[in-house]
């Protein structure tokens, strides 16, 4: 065999014109296989990582009534309040991991405004933010706070200071990092009890939605990646109890009606950038092979014609059918394992490239939680996440363009035999 | 001597014209047998046949008792490695191999690791005299030289006969001549049958035996 392959390569040598097309048909393929999918992949996985930022993957809400005006304590627009009793119901649900909640207020107050979150610190995403403390610790009371980095600076808060909200003192215990990775970025961090407070004897948040002292607007709900759709249509089923009421909120939601983000409706609501990948990613994955096997059939098929000779000369020798389809073999084999080395290479290079490139990612306007009277534009105040593109190089993808490329390799090996089988030795040996 | 090669009532048409016409004859073992006609009487046709590169419409070819006219496509090319050596006219040698790769060609297919299947070619060249051209490739050969690269790969396999279909055809008077007596002397030292196809007299006149044919027929023998 090794003789064999020495022929192969003297043979790709002397044709390297010819072959050179067909490497460069298999690394087109490799590169394309291997990116695009690998790109695809990474586009779905930024759709999840807003949510990642806050150990969960579903985000629940439910849409409310707008405040007569902005003063006080209010519910972040348009959230309305979700009862502690959907929390059990939640947490019973098969493939729920872990069910954590908070309390998200807009505080107007006569000097600026803040946005408060009202956090259970033991729970998930309590974790989280603690996580994400640059200078001093979680609030050991409910009469401390953290404040976030960029509300610090603007108003030269310190560790150990006071800040006021609606009337109630907090001392600060620490100050978050940058809030530019968070899907739900707030200026004051404090209790959740505390939150729950302030918000239950807020007179103009009553008027608008009726409060209870335990309720929440915001549920984040833990699960499997494998569960998701399952466990977001039985909280559909769960939530779809409480009729929506009529009405939309500014940015078009029924109110009543109840929101469950996840990274399948990020991706679906958020972009379609990431449709258009997915069906550029199909269609090239189906195009392109065909036009490997194209471009490699033709140029194999015109080096054929030139070398009908040589196969002649080896039927005459004692080359039967099956030995010359293990030259051919060799050769297409040597074209592929070129092929594919390179294209892995050059695929890895693409990658290494592309992981440097950011993407941005629009936190649905609800979620995000801006107000949206303090632009022009509603649909403005969306928060703008930004990360690095999250791709890597994945094995599985180099593994599926090797045995596509392998696959081309055997049929292209198997239309030459055919053709090769059909030579009369005497038909090519008898001219010269 | 005995009969190496008996042929029956052996035929070929191509296309409505008969190439070769109710032959019959027997190549005795160790024998230098030429063939000789002038074109287009049949003469490479009736070698085609005898070594299977042609299959025969009617009759029979008997190859040391086995009957090669009933044999497949694989059977004939196993048939050609195992017990036959061709030498052509115009040398067939493949331009991109070197001499000794050109000679091991029939052992690519045989399992058989490199260095031995080269070791081999390169006693094959010793017994044609082109030790010394081993790294060459065929552009880089005389005619004379090339036609020894030919006879050299026909001997790899030790076969029993050697065909050549006008070996001195494609060189000049000296070269030829040296090519026959190469061809000779491997039928005399190393008794070997060597059937040939030829235009020239002279070494016709030297061969054991001539068959003349005649619009595909014997015309004498």
């Amino acid at each position: 065999m090794i003789i064999v392959f020495q022929y192969a390569l003297k043979e790709m040598r002397k044709r390297r014109s010819k072959y050179a097309l067909n490497v460069a048909a298999i690394i087109l393929l490799v590169v394309l296989l291997t990116t695009l999918n690998s790109l695809s992949l990474a586009y779905k996985d930024v759709a999840g990582l807003p949510f990642r930022s806050i150990n969960s993957t579903i985000i629940i809400q439910r849409n409310g009534n707008v405040p007569e005006n902005t003063t006080g304590v209010v519910l972040s627009c348009s959230s309305a309040p979700i009862g502690a009793d959907y929390l059990s119901k939640v947490r019973e649900v098969d493939g729920v991991n872990d069910v954590s909640d908070g309390l998200l207020l807009w505080v107007f107050d006569h000097d600026n405004f803040k946005r408060v979150f009202g956090v259970n610190w033991n729970d998930g995403f309590g974790r989280g933010i603690e996580s994400q403390i640059t200078i001093g610790s979680r609030p050991q009371t409910n009469r401390e706070a953290l404040v976030g980095k960029d509300y610090a600076d603007q108003y030269g808060l310190k560790i150990n200071q006071h800040i006021n909200v609606s009337g109630a003192e907090f001392q600060i215990s620490g100050i978050m990092g940058s809030s530019g990775k968070n899907v739900i970025p707030s200026d004051v961090y404090v209790a959740l009890a505390s939150a729950q407070t302030l918000a239950y004897n807020s007179r103009n948040l009553q008027a608008t939605e009726r409060f209870n002292e335990t309720d929440v607007n915001i549920i984040f709900v833990d699960v499997d990646q494998t569960n998701l759709k399952q466990v977001s249509q039985r909280l559909n089923n769960i939530f779809s109890v409480n009729q929506p009421t009529g009405g939309n909120t500014p940015t078009g939601q029924v109110i009543g009606s109840i929101s469950i983000y996840t990274p399948i409706s990020f991706e679906n609501q958020i972009s379609a950038v990431f449709k258009l990948s997915d069906q550029l990613t199909l269609i090239l994955s189906l195009i392109v092979p065909i036009g490997a096997i194209l471009i490699i059939a033709n140029s194999s098929g015109h080096t054929l014609l030139e070398r009908r000779r040589e196969y002649g000369i080896m039927k005459a020798v004692g080359f039967r059918n099956r030995d010359i389809q293990q030259v051919v073999f060799s050769e297409t084999l040597l074209q592929v394992l070129i092929g594919y080395v390179a294209g892995l290479i050059l695929s890895f290079i693409a990658i290494v490239f592309l992981a440097r490139t950011t993407v941005s990612v629009n936190v649905p306007w609800e979620v995000g939680g801006y107000p949206h009277f303090l632009v022009p534009n509603p649909s403005l105040a969306g928060t703008v996440l930004t990360y690095l593109l999250p791709i890597s190089f994945q094995v599985t993808y180099a593994l599926l363009s090797g045995a596509v490329v392998v696959a081309i390799g055997l049929l292209t090996t198997m239309i030459l035999a055919r053709r090769i089988n059909g030579l009369k030795a005497m038909e090519v040996l008898r001219y010269e | 001597m005995s009969d190496l090669i008996t042929v029956k009532n052996v035929s070929k048409t191509f296309a409505k014209a008969r190439a070769v016409s109710n032959v019959s004859l027997t190549v005795k073992d160790k024998e230098l047998l030429a063939i000789q006609g002038a074109s287009g009487s049949g003469k490479t046709t009736l070698l085609n046949l005898l070594t299977g590169l042609e299959q025969a419409d009617d009759g029979e070819i008997l190859f040391d008792g086995e009957n090669i006219t009933s044999m497949s496509e694989d059977q004939l090319a196993l048939f050609r490695r195992g017990h036959v050596g061709i030498v052509f006219q115009f040398f067939n040698l493949i331009p991109t191999l070197n001499v000794v790769e050109n000679i091991a060609l029939p052992l690519f297919p045989v399992r058989l690791a490199r260095d031995k299947m080269l070791d081999r070619a390169k006693v094959s060249a010793e017994n044609v005299g082109l030790s010394h051209r081993l790294d060459h490739y065929p552009n880089e050969l005389s005619g004379g030289e090339q036609q020894r690269v030919a006879i050299a790969r026909a001997l790899i396999n030790d076969p029993k006969v050697i065909f050549a279909d006008e070996p001195t055809g494609n060189l000049d008077e000296k070269t030829g001549g040296m090519i026959f007596e190469l061809l000779r002397d491997l039928n005399r030292n190393r008794d070997l049958t060597i059937v040939m196809a030829t235009h020239d007299q002279s070494m016709a006149a030297a061969s054991h035996r001539i068959i003349k044919l005649r619009d595909g027929m014997i015309s004498n023998e």
